[in-house]
């Protein structure tokens, strides 16, 4: 991607301060909530990104990390009283770890067809704490218990506390990205995802950098699962495992911009809050209105420029400062 | 010379068709070899069992630079230095001609800055440097072919295997690639051509091996190869087989 006129560093660091002070400015926790969320599917689509983006490896099935980072920092505080901060790490490193298997299966797929095995595995997974109750609870699922304000077992009394937390997460997906876009791996990932072929062909070792970027992305997103159980209290397989997630983490970086930084962070700004907006303003009365509006949005996005709102800033720039031709895809240069 | 690369009875049966039979034959080091013969001969089916795209049946074998390469992947055949361009282009379109170099390049350092100079070296060798920061899928039929032989080259190979990559190309266009086979030849570099383009063959060639149904027929220099019968029934039918210049070539 070309630079912007401004340095990114003055981008960069005008986002944060907005991002960090923003709470302060709202009006009710209402527009907090929003922002969490914002935040935390941000985060998911950044992470869903590096293996869905950049590798074009469309995984339909993220929640099974998602799901594996809750019930492991679940079960461990519940259980044995270990500090979901603890818990967090270690439902990273249980989601990467599922990653291994799960990728031996589905990387022998392509295409559609490894879309359709990702699906798979979150849904086995799912059945799996579903029906054995001696897991983790089954059905009923469980709820964390309110310590009150405790912030070393990731409780807080403030909601903005959360938002912070949540974003920090997606700074810390952000600066993977980042890292990784500008090393040897980036091209990598980019190159196996254009033509996996003619990737072995200069000396790439396909399987195992899908292996590694999986791990990454699987170890970014059971993070989400930790932090998205400690903020609403409660765990069941139907929300930890939940193929809203999966489809979340994708859609955001579609309409985004797929395989670039900044992409699902735009993404789900735009989904998130309308949705959410709509939601409260037309609520549940009129029947599914707010839900053709958000179809209606994606469709228009997909239609529209199917390189994201990404493509779409980066038209208006280049038509406002004149700047190169214009490009109707995103580009990996040098 | 030493043997660059030497295959032994190298057979690939695909169901009921038994696509290369027995195949051998040997490159020197430094050598340029051409690989021809009719479509469907197995040319390529070759190409695709040496570099590991598909597993030879049993008892083959292809030993390269005294390494038998039988049974390795892909991308471990090119890190031993073999080579290949694609019989159709395959460049990654997202990519910058730069970028789509600097992938291979990766392969003998990870270094960024380093891995961009050795690209930039090769994407000159090949006389690219004006199309650095063109996405490759905008690229012209012959400068896709470019990209190609450049990304092969930045793996520092020692062993180059081209895939008709003069197919569809104009005449000043062909000049043009086989001053580049020879200067790559002129480095050192064995090279292997498959090739339809009888012109560039013989500028370029030492030796000449033909396939027909998955078996040679026929090998040596490029003149008597040229007016063997058997060549040119194969490539012309047994009509042709009994008129005895074949200078000008079958295309």
């Amino acid at each position: 991607m070309a630079g912007t006129r401004i340095p990114p560093g003055v981008f960069v660091a005008a986002l944060a301060v907005v991002a960090v002070a923003a709470p302060l400015a709202m009006p009710t926790p209402f527009y907090v909530d929003i922002m969490i969320r914002v935040a935390l599917f941000s985060f998911i689509g950044v992470a869903w990104n590096l293996l869905g983006g950049y590798a074009k490896q469309l995984s339909l099935g993220h929640a099974a990390f998602f799901g594996l980072g809750a019930y492991t920092s679940t079960i461990l505080e519940v259980n044995y009283g270990v500090s979901p901060w603890i818990g967090m790490l270690a439902g990273g490193v249980v989601a990467a770890a599922a990653s291994l298997p799960i990728g031996a299966m589905c990387f022998r797929l392509r295409g559609p067809y490894f879309a359709i095995s990702t699906i798979a595995t979150a849904q086995v997974l799912m059945l799996l704490f579903l029906k054995f109750r001696g897991l983790a609870w089954g059905a009923e699922g469980t709820t964390i218990p309110n310590l009150g304000d405790a912030p070393l077992m990731m409780q807080f009394a403030a909601k903005a506390a959360y938002y912070y937390v949540a974003l920090a997460l997606l700074a810390v997906a952000l600066v993977v990205t980042w890292l990784i876009e500008r090393s040897w791996m980036g091209y990598y990932l980019v190159a196996l995802g254009e033509d996996e072929d003619a990737a072995e062909a200069v000396g790439v070792n396909v399987p195992r950098i899908k292996r590694h970027v999986f791990a990454i992305s699987a170890f970014l997103t059971g993070l989400a699962g930790t932090f998205y159980i400690q903020y609403i209290y409660f765990i069941d397989p139907n929300t930890a495992f939940s193929f809203n997630i999966s489809v979340e983490a994708a859609l955001v970086s579609i309409v985004g911009g797929i395989g670039t930084l900044w992409g699902p962070v735009l993404g789900t700004a735009l989904l998130e809050v309308t949705s959410a907006l709509l939601q409260s303003w037309l609520g549940a009365g009129l029947g599914g209105v707010q839900l053709t509006i958000y179809a209606l949005i994606l469709m228009a996005v997909i239609l529209l420029r199917p390189t994201g709102l990404i493509g779409l800033l980066t038209d208006a720039r280049d038509r406002l400062f004149g700047g190169g031709k214009r490009t109707k895809e995103v580009v990996f240069d040098g | 010379m030493a043997d660059a690369l030497v295959v032994r009875d190298l057979s690939k049966r695909f169901g009921g068709l038994l696509a290369v039979q027995s195949f051998s034959f040997s490159v020197a080091e430094n050598e340029t070899m051409a690989l021809i013969g009719p479509n469907g001969a197995g040319k390529t089916t070759s190409f695709h069992l040496i570099t590991g795209y598909h597993r030879p049946d049993p008892g083959s074998s292809v030993v390269a630079f005294g390494r038998e390469l039988v049974g390795l992947k892909p991308h471990d055949i090119c890190a031993f230095g073999l080579a290949r361009t694609f019989q159709v282009a395959r460049p990654f379109g997202h990519m910058t001609v730069l970028a789509n170099v600097m992938t291979g390049a990766f392969l003998r350092g990870r270094k960024l800055e380093a891995a961009r100079e050795r690209a930039r070296e090769a994407i000159a060798f090949v006389g690219l440097e004006a199309r650095a920061h063109t996405p490759a899928r905008d690229l012209t039929t012959i400068d896709q072919r470019r990209l190609e032989m450049a990304r092969a080259l930045a793996t520092e190979p020692r062993l180059l295997m081209f895939d008709e990559v003069m197919a569809g190309l104009n005449p000043s266009e062909i000049d043009q690639a086989v001053a580049l086979i020879g200067k790559l030849s002129g480095r050192g570099l064995t090279i292997i051509i498959i090739e339809h383009v009888m012109r560039a063959i013989m500028a370029v060639a030492s030796r000449i091996v033909v396939l027909d149904h998955g078996q040679k027929i026929a090998e040596g220099e490029p003149k008597e190869v040229m007016s063997d019968p058997d060549v040119i029934r194969a490539y012309l039918g047994s009509g042709y087989a009994a008129k005895p210049a074949a200078g000008e070539a079958p295309c």
